[in-house]
């Protein structure tokens, strides 16, 4: 019998494995962010696009403004963090990821087109955006669509990597690279689940950028916080029924981890919840309360708090369905410390360097100063 | 075949097509910010606002290209190996992760300082703005220096063979010329960009300031360094063992013998698609070098966009054809004495550093080495190799049990260069030959040799793969009977009737046996022979067959037993001489 799972490389794993597994979830991390701001925003700006049409909906027209003009920036933080992440996933889980990768080869590759097809949608809509009228909305939806889709084939492959021996009967009947795992029961939730926690965390965006632009337009500034509450605390409880949805879906010997066998994982998930769950609520107490800068504060920390945790869970659900699938971690260590080295002092001059560069920018007036 | 092969037609074209696209612009990603940056000075501190406007002008032109397209199509190059050459990215994450993520630093910084160059023109100052540039253009050049050596390594990967050493990989035998090379395309391309961004100017005369700046200090200087630094390379890596001679079919590996070598015509010698692409690389640079100073010189307040476009493109034939190349002279490796085109590696050589005994307990020993895949078979090694369905078991059904799995073989064993009928097809390669031929080729397409060119072993490191008439290709790994299945298949592509193929028994005469797979695939099936056995006696023949490659140097030496020797001699003499003009085909 021929294992399922490819051999490793006869070369030892160049780091400790807590440290790349630590990286891989920091830098997932720093990625889910921005991503969520692209997923949930654009659909977010599309809507508002649309609805601010209206002469009474000014507010709803200036959203989908300030979301066009920072979809470019967001798109390519969002790819260059999360470049850093399949980095380390491929050092981790390569020898499942790959073979999924290939097995839907052409939606995986399509991926790259896809991008850039949205980046230059961001970017016209962004340079052109009032020249555009029509088909500024139609792009405003392509971009939300595309993004979507994009979404859907990533979350194709981190599903479809979890099941070694389904991978090898697939790539037996065609090895095209043109499947897609749309039939596993855990998938459409799992999207679900991501989609409506993009928007909830663009909701609380819009209700930070509320905050911030309080002091120079409180008309605007009130508008945002009510209507990020409102798109926040809307997408969470949606979310709660997609989250069980999703749970449900899992495999049975997955889902009894969670089920009481496996405390950490279900520490995680608990916490992920508890934690989303009181994120959100601050966002309608910013509505109502007198302190709307440090309910929205709050609820920024926590809602933050609550993607670790979720990210926690994803992992957990990752490590358990390859454990039961026979994965086992790669047990030759021989760590480069030199280069990690300079890794670490190069990723602080390069943050350093990113901050006092925006810091410079965020700072300065406009207007060319000789 | 530890990984599966995405079944696509031309994978490696695919590869190819995103990575010519991918450097054409990240490279300009390189020299332009430098380009920008000089002119925004230039501009700044003469009070010249037509050539500041011109400079804001390009930004958003490279901002564009850089950031959407050269990001996201790097990130593609990325993408594709995994799906096309997973093995190899595999082994290349595992040894460069943290190359990999130093060179991410430098992105994140690059990528941030575009954006805040590009968005800044009307918000920093000039001293601010120009500081922002600069970090942007070391970022971008510090991101090259990165890459550069993990490019490097997998033509010449040094000690790394022996020592798995990080350090060892990266500053290989041939990464500071290519550093070299590198820069110096980066700096001309940036000039190339500048001359068909003013294309678009409308004011004639800062057209013409522009592009014979440009010109003649920009593309013009980089088009005598280019040259004098690929000679450096292709030096360095000529010293390091890769066979550019060989490849380029010339004497030695100076710039001159190179150069005759790749526009003689009707030579025999050499690895044609190199050469090839050599041949456009040079024709293309030196026609684009012409144009540019016929700009400078005359054109440069008239030219328009067609003549720009047509540089562009030159410049797209120049630097696509030279990474061609480039990745010609590493064939057959795709990790240079370590890895194969088709992911077979070879046996640990002695003295590397040994998986530890807990590793080899948890994965067993490497399956997908030459001796381990020749030991075990490609069958029953790879879990990617389809099962041979019920009904093809039968004994006496061999034809189509031999298209089947022949067919899985090739696609473990060939399909990562070659397709049947598109790009590099292997049909017109095998259309007529018998299967006793192609078992013969397949059994002689490379073999380990030292630099002198003795046989050697493939762990013996450094080795050399030497190739069946320098056609770089990999060695087969597998059974002697999954060898004759793949010959079989490939007869059957060739038009083979299927009652030709039987399963293989011995045979009776030695001398035809040797001659069919050993000498049959150039010199035909025997009453054919375009040999001339001109009434020769088998001792003549018995001679003659010790010195084949001096008798003509496209025939590989005689590599069989004494017994076989004497057999084929017999054969040989017995042959009707009938031979047509030009010798064997």
């Amino acid at each position: 019998m021929i294992p399922a799972i490819p051999q490793p490389d006869p070369l030892a794993l160049p780091a400790p494995a807590w440290l790349l597994w630590a990286l891989l979830l920091l830098t997932f991390f720093l990625h889910v962010i921005p991503m969520n701001l692209v997923l949930g925003g654009s659909i977010v700006g599309a809507i508002a696009r649309v609805r601010g049409r209206r002469p009474d909906r000014s507010h709803e027209a200036q959203l989908a403004h300030i979301i066009v003009k920072a979809m470019p920036v967001l798109i390519s933080v969002t790819v260059t963090l999360g470049v850093a992440a399949l980095l380390f996933l491929q050092v981790l889980y390569g020898r499942v990821f790959f073979v999924s990768a290939v097995v839907i080869g052409w939606w995986w590759l399509g991926v790259i087109g896809l991008l850039i097809v949205t980046y230059y949608a961001a970017y016209l809509m962004a340079m052109r955006e009032s020249s555009l009228g029509a088909s500024g909305t139609f792009l405003a939806w392509l971009i939300a669509a595309v993004v979507g889709l994009i979404a859907l084939i990533y979350g194709n492959n981190m599903t479809l990597m979890l099941k070694p021996a389904e991978l090898v009967a697939r790539y037996a009947a065609d090895g095209s690279g043109s499947q897609l795992n749309l039939l596993d029961p855990a998938l459409l939730p799992r999207h679900l689940h991501m989609v409506l926690g993009a928007i909830a965390v663009s909701g609380l965006a819009i209700a930070v950028l509320g905050v911030v632009r309080h002091t120079h337009d409180a008309a605007f500034g009130q508008w945002a916080v009510r209507y990020g509450a409102f798109v926040c605390v809307a997408a969470t409880v949606v979310n709660i029924f997609a989250g069980v949805w999703w749970l449900a879906a899992l495999p049975r010997d997955v889902l009894l981890q969670f089920m009481g066998r496996d405390m950490r994982a279900i520490g995680e998930l608990l916490a992920g919840i508890l934690l989303t769950l009181t994120g959100a609520g601050h966002t309608v107490l910013a509505v109502t309360g007198k302190r709307p800068a440090l309910m929205v504060t709050i609820s920024a920390a926590t809602l933050l708090g609550g993607i670790a945790m979720m990210l926690l869970t994803r992992d957990a659900i990752r490590r358990l369905s390859l454990d039961l699938a026979g994965y086992q971690p790669v047990n030759w260590v021989a760590p480069q410390w030199g280069p990690i080295v300079i890794f670490a002092a190069l990723l602080l001059v390069a943050v350093g360097t990113v901050i006092w560069m925006t810091r410079a920018f965020a700072t300065a007036k406009p207007g060319r100063q000789p | 075949m530890n990984y599966p092969v995405w079944d696509v037609p031309a994978s490696g074209l695919l590869i190819a097509v995103i990575a010519i696209l991918h450097v054409f612009v990240s490279h300009f990603a390189v020299g332009g910010g430098l380009y920008l940056v000089l002119i925004e000075r230039k501009a700044s501190r003469g009070g010249d606002a037509p050539l500041l406007d011109y400079a804001r002008h390009l930004s958003r032109f490279f901002i564009l290209l850089t950031l959407v397209f050269g990001a996201i199509s790097g990130v593609g190059i990325w993408f594709t190996i995994g799906l096309v050459h997973p093995q190899a990215t595999s082994s290349l994450i595992n040894t460069f992760v943290w190359g990999w993520a130093i060179e991410w630093t430098f992105f994140a910084v690059e990528i941030a300082a575009a954006m805040v160059y590009y968005y800044g023109w009307d918000r920093l100052s000039a001293r601010l703005h120009m500081a922002i540039g600069w970090i942007y253009v070391a970022a971008a050049w510090l991101s090259l220096v990165v890459i550069n050596g993990i490019l490097t390594y997998m033509l010449t990967p040094g000690r790394w063979t022996l020592t798995r050493e990080f350090w060892d990989a990266f500053f290989n035998e041939t990464y500071w010329p290519a550093l070299f090379t590198r820069t110096f395309l980066a700096v001309g391309l940036a000039g190339l960009y500048a001359i068909w961004a003013a294309a678009w100017l409308p004011d004639p005369s800062v057209k013409a300031r522009i592009a014979r700046d440009a010109a003649w200090r920009w593309v013009l200087p980089m088009a005598v360094a280019i040259p004098l630094s690929l000679a450096w390379y292709l030096n360095s890596a000529a010293e390091a063992g890769v066979p550019v001679a060989e490849i380029a079919g010339s004497k030695d590996t100076g710039l001159v013998s190179l150069l005759t070598a790749v526009f003689s015509t009707g030579i025999a010698t050499g690895y044609p698609i190199a050469q090839r692409a050599a041949w456009w690389v040079i024709v293309a640079a030196v026609v684009l070098t012409l144009l540019t100073i016929v700009l400078a010189a005359a054109r440069s307040r008239t030219y328009g966009r067609p003549l720009a476009g047509a540089m562009m493109i030159l410049g797209l034939i120049a630097m696509g054809g030279s990474e061609w190349v480039r990745e010609d002279l590493r064939k057959p490796w795709v990790i240079g004495q370590y890895m194969f085109v088709n992911a077979l590696r070879l046996p640990a050589p002695a003295g590397a550093p040994a998986p530890p005994e807990a590793f080899v307990q948890r994965f067993g020993a490497d399956r997908f080495t030459i001796d381990a895949v020749n030991a075990a078979g490609v069958l029953k090694t790879s879990a990617w190799v389809r099962p041979v369905p019920a009904h093809l078991l039968a004994p006496d059904d061999y034809a189509a049990r031999v298209e089947h799995q022949g067919r899985e073989l090739f696609r473990a064993l060939c399909s990562s260069c070659h397709t049947v009928d598109g790009y590099l097809a292997i049909r017109p390669l095998v259309r007529g030959k018998s299967p006793e031929a192609l078992d013969g080729v397949i059994a002689r397409l490379a073999s380990p040799a030292d630099a002198a060119g003795t046989a050697t072993a493939w762990n013996t490191l450094p080795v050399r793969a030497k190739t069946w008439r320098n056609r770089r290709m990999p060695p087969f790994a597998g059974t002697d009977e999954e060898r004759q299945v793949l010959a079989g298949f490939l007869a059957l592509l060739g038009g083979a009737a299927p009652s030709s193929l039987s399963p293989p028994a011995p045979s009776a005469d030695i001398g035809k046996t040797y001659y069919d797979a050993n000498c049959a695939a150039c010199h035909g099936p025997d009453g054919l022979a375009p040999l001339d056995p001109k009434n020769r006696r088998p001792a003549e023949f018995y001679e003659l067959i010790g010195w084949l490659p001096a008798i003509n140097e496209m025939m590989p030496a005689f590599e069989g037993t004494e017994e076989q020797r004497k057999a084929l001699a017999d054969y040989l003499a017995a042959l009707p001489g009938k031979a047509p003009e030009g010798g064997a085909r």
